[in-house]
């Protein structure tokens, strides 16, 4: 059972000795209301968010996108480009591409 | 004009919708439609196009019924499975007896079949797939032809509309991202020796079918009589009972709106 708020620090963060600027966001999962803290450097993009997230809510594999507030963002945005506060709440949604069986 | 007799209007199909004054049903008389795939979404999604008044659509699907697709598909009848009809077929003979004046036509192609060119003959597109492969290769011509697209998807309980109206809009790969790219490689895993066609079988029911295949109808209707479609994203969550329309940014990095393309 995952615990809810546990805090996700992306790979690319634990190799690094060097001081960086930090963001601490939230991540709803749309699915089951859970949410988990994320620690993020500026650098980080939502792809590497929607894998850390799926990764430690093991999503079934599927296509997933997040939002903030009524926008969708895209993958290969950074967070520095994203105007995110800290503690702000992004949510993982799933994309769904099935209709045709 | 002639002399008016009781029940006169009762007898006019469209009488009804005609009462919607923004809906431009000459339009919609009017207009070429595409439907790639004729599956759950593609049924219901001709359907409405019938009902509605329009009078040409071609139904693109080159794949055949099985049962499990009963549960999903108003034109299907059971027997279907055993009748060696593509679904495509299936859905133009069905839909034309809901509308003996509406011309749907078959066409049992892949989608990577057509091409830009193909899409000029169209005023819009309805996208009602089920692989990121095929979506991609709709989006893309479709936009290149600046031809209007609107997509839907299902999972569970779950859909989602986007409406693609080039140049304005984003289009459907400004939206997607790594997790959309891993779903298609799984589709074409290659083994080493061989490359595997791997057909997931999706969580699916007609209550959220039949909600996604609507807006997209919906979509279409408001395009062609020149309303603004949703920006640009609807998400719908059938669970919870709601739905919310997202914005989306075009992506820079995007090749359907680079240099040398539409921007």
């Amino acid at each position: 059972m995952l615990t809810l708020r546990e805090r996700i620090i992306l790979p690319s963060q634990r190799l690094t000795g060097a001081i960086k600027m930090v963001v601490r966001i939230r991540v709803r999962n749309a699915e089951t209301g859970a949410t988990v803290d994320m620690e993020l450097e500026l650098e980080n993009t939502v792809e590497e968010i929607i894998e850390g997230v799926s990764a430690f809510w093991e999503k079934d594999p599927g296509a997933y996108v997040i939002r903030k507030g009524r926008r969708l963002l895209r993958g290969q945005q950074k967070v520095q480009e994203l105007d995110i506060q800290a503690n702000e709440e992004l949510e993982l949604i799933p994309d769904p591409e099935g209709g045709n069986r | 004009m002639g002399p008016i007799r009781p029940g006169e209007r009762d007898e006019d199909r469209h009488d009804r919708t005609k009462l919607i004054t923004w809906v431009d049903i000459e339009r919609v008389r009017s207009a070429k439609v595409l439907v790639v795939g004729a599956g759950a979404l593609g049924n219901e999604a001709v359907k409405n196009l019938v009902l509605f008044g329009f009078r040409q659509v071609d139904v693109m699907d080159m794949d055949s019924v099985v049962r499990s697709n009963l549960s999903r598909c108003v034109l299907f009848r059971e027997g279907d499975q055993r009748s060696g009809k593509g679904k495509a077929s299936l859905v133009a003979e069905r839909a034309r007896e809901l509308d003996p004046e509406a011309r749907v036509e078959a066409m049992e192609e892949k989608v990577q079949s057509l091409e830009p060119a193909d899409m000029d003959r169209y005023d819009v597109i309805l996208g009602c797939l089920d692989n990121v492969a095929a979506r991609l290769h709709l989006n893309a011509n479709s936009y290149h032809a600046r031809v209007p697209y609107v997509d839907g998807g299902t999972r569970g309980f779950r859909g989602r509309v986007q409406a693609v109206v080039p140049p304005l809009t984003p289009c459907l790969q400004c939206g997607m991202n790594r997790s959309h790219f891993k779903v298609m490689e799984r589709r074409f895993s290659c083994t080493g020796q061989d490359t595997v066609f791997y057909q997931p079988k999706m969580a699916a029911e007609i209550t959220t079918t039949s909600v996604i295949a609507a807006v997209q109808v919906r979509e279409a209707v408001k395009i062609l009589s020149g309303r603004t479609a949703i920006a640009h994203v609807m998400h719908y969550d059938g669970l919870a009972g709601t739905s919310e329309v997202l914005a989306l940014d075009i992506d820079p990095g995007c090749p359907n709106h680079s240099a040398g393309r539409l921007s």
